[in-house]
């Protein structure tokens, strides 16, 4: 359908019938639906990365909860184990996991024979199928049990990394062929432990409770100090950001005047939220480690740097809650005679309560993610130790926290690691649903409509 | 007194404060809380917080200030000759400090008696303060063990002086508050103003934040400078620290860090603003709502994940994918880490923060806009390009610089995802490195505050935070121009 | 329905442009226009008067299809233009919404210079084959808002930079561009001041040449200054339809006479 004649430029888009679409129009139409696919395409690509995202850390990271393990029926002989002869842990103490190697290896052996299943494989390849992390955990169960000495007693040990992955898929033959450290007959040896019922796979609760392990013991490697550290962290950051935050918001929203300071402030607060976590970090290390001499790797240090970056996220939160809370509300108390201060903590503040716990649980869980900041003030270190009670100076204590032991564990060269470091992050995950979870219920539970 | 039992004692003090002056308010009104000024609450909690608050801020101050001034006396009395320079006086010192405590915590544990203490001898001092669990680098020698009795003695003495002054002025303030009360003194107004003050000290912070940021890097900064040339720094291509050789020259040029920096940012923007831009606008101009609602909260899911989460996915899967799909069979390079890997795991990072920033913008778009083009015959596809997107163009354009902002200072995704290789090189399948992954190599693991290599990673977190901070006064300036324009 | 027939005949001589047979809308639950029927003519200005909610505008935007943009809206009855139902399923709304352009209460301009303003219309609809033809369009239609002389030295400026009035007449222009064939215009003046009302008003007078003009007005002398044909809105009700000076000399509604004599507001 033509429409512009040369002569007459102008001329109507329309001049035939609204009831046919002319070409043009037609071409408008089909770009406008091209549009919209874009936009779709557009939402869609960012769920199927949510999606990809989910997918490649559950199959990479959920074998992290199961274990394997072998149970092992140890003589614990007492010559060895408690010389003098009085089941005292203290001088049992002195025999050290080198006393204990032997009665375990001794266990495997007999075990396997017992089983009724015969191998040709050296005496040492035999032992590396359990991880060397169970000698210190038989030594542990005797010295919490000094009357176990002299008997013999059946004892759930972990199998060796590889031994592990081979039950979860990770290794198989033909890697195995290829592996120093492992080899098909020791991977058909587990195998028939597990015909015969000794070897096991089970739910892997010191994954979540043990300390981390050494970079050749990824079958040990637990996030107990880890959990521990964030949590305490987190409680630093709670006690200090909130009253602060809240104290902060209060001020600037109810009391301060327009004036430069106020401006400061303001302009400090929103660019703080987007200063890199990174930097963050090097104040805390210059100014809590280097200056103020805290030690190195304390939940009080990461806490503290923590707290100063969520400060501006609990403060933006906050002062939209004290927005929202109608200015009737205020010149309701002010005109019965209560004092400015009286009416915000009487009477604003507790209305905004629930957008500023929303807000702070919000803060939180970004806190409890965050990484680099806590890279630089020294959590990356490996920690064995749980840290003490908070009231006994644990927040004082090295310990690490979650997001940083994936970190850790990314570093080491065993692929089992990766295993543990995605279910580290699955943990972590957990906790982050918990919070948010917790903030909508809140939203949804307290939303009030002025 | 140790500073946890004066907090207590001036805690205790508040608290019979705050029942004395309550009880005197009541007193002076004849027992009729009417005819005071103020709720007797107010005169108790009036009497507590002038115990406490001098002699909290006093507390805190001599706090910090004491180790500084004793340190500073006991330093001048080690000779010359005990040291070379300020990083062995500095070892030396915590030597010091070292035995200095040693002493205190045997003589606390009976190891040893106070005269004991006092007139130890350096010779066999090192085993027996191991005995009691302290370590002491090395031997103990004259000079140390001279310095730390006099750190002992100064140390003393200020612990003494601290708690007399700190007593003195709780007592005072109890005293003068408790007199001051009657029936008309205006106890609502003084608590009040001292919450004030505690409020606006609380927003301050935010202040001091940004001061502590700017000069702990500031200062190492300008150390670094005196033992590395600050030309070399900005213009040398070349990154090569070393750190075992000390002496060898180390190279510390910051244009491979900010190239290998800008690459992966580029990259992440290239794959963020058009998926983000392009999913705000259907999610804004186009979704229903009941996708809208499935839609946006999954989308703000991604915003929500930790970004050592987006790390390990560019390390165990996007790496490797790349790798062996793209570049291994182009012929382009075989590393896992690459810039395209962290750019493309950033620029999914970034969809949700650049399509929530877009869709905010988008909706302020004035609804007469709108009916403008639809009234004149335009296609919504039409409308959205021609008027609504060049209306908000300066808000998208701030939304992208915020974005750039984020991409510049992203740590973990480019600690594991980029490499750390600094080269300069335009195939994104390379390994690269940018600024944040030196800082964290450069600050982790041993770190010598003396040397060049170390006191570099100041500098480079100053560079970064001058670079991002001007993104963002820029775009948070158009963002809010922006808005004033619609209002 | 004494009413409806005194409209037909009145009305019936002339060429019938836009015919509502019926009309019903929803705003969700609400009930905003209550069985509609009207006939305006060609080349002539139609007032549309009432009472704020009586659903004037409401009525107007059906006229183009505005209220497809509105999700919760639904329309019923059928509204012909040259005969053609609108609402078939065959109209495509952006080539009705050529065909009838729309001028809003709050001047709209886009944040774009005044040229590009108005060449908008004509470039999404590719009426122009090349810049002159472009540039031909601008200037008709500058001259058709009597515009021209004010803006022809400014042409790049932006449109959101001229005064209240300027830019109702620049939103005339942008409407005019596309070359309607009936002009719909919800309370023009409203945000205006009084000598931009005037030249509006005045603008009006003339684009009735070409066009058949609908105004929906709250001012009565407005209604009375610029319309041939008045018809009052009152609560969804299309109340009486008329010769403007029929309508405001002799209504024959009593519900129109107190609105003209301002018992309702």
């Amino acid at each position: 359908m033509t429409i512009a004649t040369a002569d007459t430029p102008r001329s109507t888009p329309n001049a035939g019938s609204l009831m046919q679409a002319d070409a043009k129009t037609a071409k408008r139409n089909a770009r406008e639906k091209r549009f919209r696919l874009y936009g779709l395409i557009a939402v869609c690509t960012g769920i199927l990365m949510l999606v990809l995202l989910m997918i490649s850390i559950l199959t990479a990271g959920l074998s992290a909860f199961r274990q394997t393990t072998i149970e092992i029926s140890v003589p614990l002989d007492a010559e060895r184990l408690d010389p003098e002869g009085n089941r005292n842990p203290v001088e049992m103490a002195s025999v050290t996991t080198f006393g204990y190697a032997p009665l375990l290896r001794d266990g495997l052996m007999q075990t396997i024979e017992a089983a009724g299943i015969e191998t040709d494989l050296p005496e040492g390849d035999i032992a590396d199928l359990i991880s060397d992390e169970s000698v210190a955990q038989l030594r542990a169960t005797v010295l919490a049990n000094p009357e176990l000495v002299g008997q013999t007693v059946p004892v759930e040990v972990l199998a060796s990394g590889r031994i592990d992955g081979f039950f979860k898929g990770r290794v198989t033959y033909e890697t195995a062929e290829l592996d120093s450290n492992i080899s098909p007959e020791q991977l058909r040896l587990a195998e028939a432990l597990e015909e015969a019922g000794l070897l096991r796979t089970g739910f892997n609760w010191r994954f979540i409770t043990a300390p981390d392990a050494s970079s050749t013991r990824p079958e040990a490697a637990g996030l107990g100090v880890a959990i521990l550290g964030s949590f305490y962290m987190m409680l630093v950051v709670l006690v200090l950001s909130l009253p602060i935050g809240v104290a902060a918001s209060i001020y600037l929203e109810e009391f301060a005047p327009q004036n430069r300071f106020t401006d400061l402030i303001e302009v400090n607060i929103s660019n703080l939220a987007a200063v890199p976590s990174i930097v963050f970090g090097i104040l805390g290390l210059a100014i809590f480690i280097n200056f103020a001499g805290l030690p190195q790797s304390a939940p009080i240090v990461g806490g503290l740097v923590l707290t100063l970056m969520t400060l501006p996220t609990i403060i933006i939160a906050t002062r939209a809650a004290l927005k929202a809370v109608p200015p009737s509300i205020r010149d309701a108390a002010l005109g019965i005679g209560a004092s400015k201060m009286q009416a915000v903590f009487h009477h604003v503040l507790p209305l905004a309560m629930p957008g500023i716990l929303t807000g702070t649980i919000i803060g939180l869980a970004q806190a409890l993610g965050e990484t680099a900041p806590l890279l630089l003030i020294g959590m990356v270190a490996f920690v064995r130790e749980y840290p003490d009670a908070p009231w006994d100076g644990g927040l004082f204590d090295p310990a690490t926290a979650l997001p940083v032991q994936v970190y850790n564990f990314t570093q080491r060269s065993d692929p089992a690691f990766v295993e543990r470091a995605s279910g580290a992050i699955i943990v972590l995950l957990i906790f982050l649903l918990i919070m948010n979870l917790a903030a909508i219920f809140l939203r949804r539970k307290f939303e009030r409509r002025w | 007194m140790s500073p946890l039992w004066l907090l207590v004692s001036i805690a205790v003090l508040a608290l019979i404060g705050a029942v004395i002056g309550r009880r005197k308010a009541m007193a002076s009104a004849g027992g009729d809380a009417r005819e005071l000024h103020s709720l007797p609450n107010y005169y108790g909690a009036n009497v507590a917080l002038l115990v406490t608050a001098p002699a909290l801020l006093v507390l805190a101050a001599w706090m910090i200030l004491q180790p500084m001034l004793i340190e500073g006396r006991v330093a001048s009395i080690v000779p010359d000759a005990a040291y070379q320079d300020a990083g062995a006086l500095n070892l030396l010192m915590a030597d010091v400090r070292r035995v200095a405590g040693g002493l205190d915590l045997a003589v606390a544990q009976g190891a040893l008696t106070a005269q004991e203490a006092h007139d130890a001898e350096a010779t066999d001092l090192r085993a027996r303060l191991a005995e009691i669990g302290v370590a002491v680098g090395s031997e103990v020698d004259t000079v140390i063990l001279e310095a730390a009795q006099r750190y002992r003695v100064l140390d003393s003495r200020a612990d003494l002086a601290r708690t007399v002054v700190i007593l003195i002025l709780a007592l005072a303030g109890f005293i003068f508050t408790v007199s001051r009360i009657d029936r008309t003194y205006r106890a609502r107004n003084s608590v009040e103003l001292a919450v004030l003050v505690l409020l606006i000290g609380a927003s301050t912070i935010a202040i001091l934040t940004t001061f502590g940021i700017v000069m702990s890097m500031l200062f190492e900064t300008m150390n670094f400078f005196r033992q590395y040339p600050a030309s070399e720094f900005f213009f040398s291509t070349t990154w090569d620290p070393s750190f075992s050789g000390r002496g060898g020259a180390s190279e510390l040029g910051i244009l491979p860090l900010l190239w290998g920096t800008l690459y992966i940012s580029l990259i992440a923007l290239l794959v963020s603003v058009p998926i983000g831009l392009f999913a705000a606008i259907y999610l804004s101009e186009y979704a229903d709502k009941r996708f809208r609602g499935f839609a946006k909260p999954l989308l703000e899911v991604l915003a929500g994940i930790p970004t050592i989460v987006y790390g390990l996915f560019a390390l165990i899967t996007v790496g490797p994918l790349l790798r062996d799909a793209i570049a291994s069979p182009l012929g382009l390079g075989n590393s896992a880490s690459s810039v395209m890997t962290a750019g493309l795991v950033m620029g999914i990072m970034l969809i949700p923060f650049v399509s929530s920033l877009s869709d905010d913008i988008i909706n302020a778009v004035p609804q007469a806009m709108r009916d403008g083009s639809y009234g004149l015959g335009a296609t919504q596809s039409e409308t959205i390009r021609q008027v609504i997107v060049p209306a908000a163009l300066p808000g998208i354009v701030g939304a992208i610089l915020l974005a750039a902002s984020r991409a510049i200072g992203e740590t973990m995704i480019v600690v594991l995802g980029a490499g750390a290789a600094a080269r300069i090189d335009v195939n994104p399948f390379e390994a690269m490195t940018t600024v944040t992954v030196k800082i964290v190599s450069q600050l982790t693991g041993d770190t010598d505050f003396s040397s060049p290599e170390t006191l570099v990673a100041f500098a480079l977190g100053l560079t970064l935070f001058v670079i991002t901070l001007g993104l963002n006064v820029l775009a948070l300036y158009i963002v809010r121009r922006y808005r004033e324009q619609y209002e | 329905m004494n009413d409806m027939r005194f409209v037909e005949r009145t009305v019936g001589n002339e060429e019938v442009k836009i015919a509502a047979r019926g009309v019903h809308v929803y705003y969700g639950d609400t009930h905003a226009i209550k069985d509609v029927n009207i006939d305006i003519a060609d080349k002539m200005v139609t007032a549309f008067i009432g009472p704020s909610g009586c659903g004037k505008s409401t009525f107007l935007r059906c006229i183009n299809r505005m209220n497809d943009t509105i999700p919760i809206a639904r329309i019923e009855g059928d509204i012909m233009i040259d005969g053609e139902d609108i609402y078939d399923r065959r109209v495509d709304p952006v080539q009705l919404r050529a065909k009838v352009g729309m001028v809003f209460q709050k001047p709209n301009p886009f944040p774009k210079s005044i040229y590009d303003n108005v060449a908008y219309g004509p470039k999404i609809h590719g009426l122009a084959r090349n810049k002159a033809e472009l540039d031909e369009i601008v200037e008709t239609s500058l001259r058709r808002a009597a515009l021209w002389d004010e803006v022809k030295d400014r042409l790049q400026a932006p449109g959101t930079g001229l005064s209240g009035g300027q830019q109702q007449r620049l939103c005339i222009a942008r409407a005019v561009a596309t070359s309607p064939e009936v002009l719909l215009m919800d309370e023009p003046c409203s945000a205006l001041d009084p000598i931009a009302t005037d030249q509006v008003e005045n603008l009006i007078h003339e684009l009735r040449e070409r066009y058949s003009v609908v105004i929906v007005t709250h001012s009565m002398s407005q209604a009375s200054r610029v319309s041939q044909r008045t018809a009052y809105f009152h609560l969804g009700e299309m109340v009486e339809y008329g010769e403007t000076g029929d309508i405001f000399t002799n209504p024959r509604d009593q519900r129109t006479e107190n609105y003209i004599t301002g018992r309702i507001g």
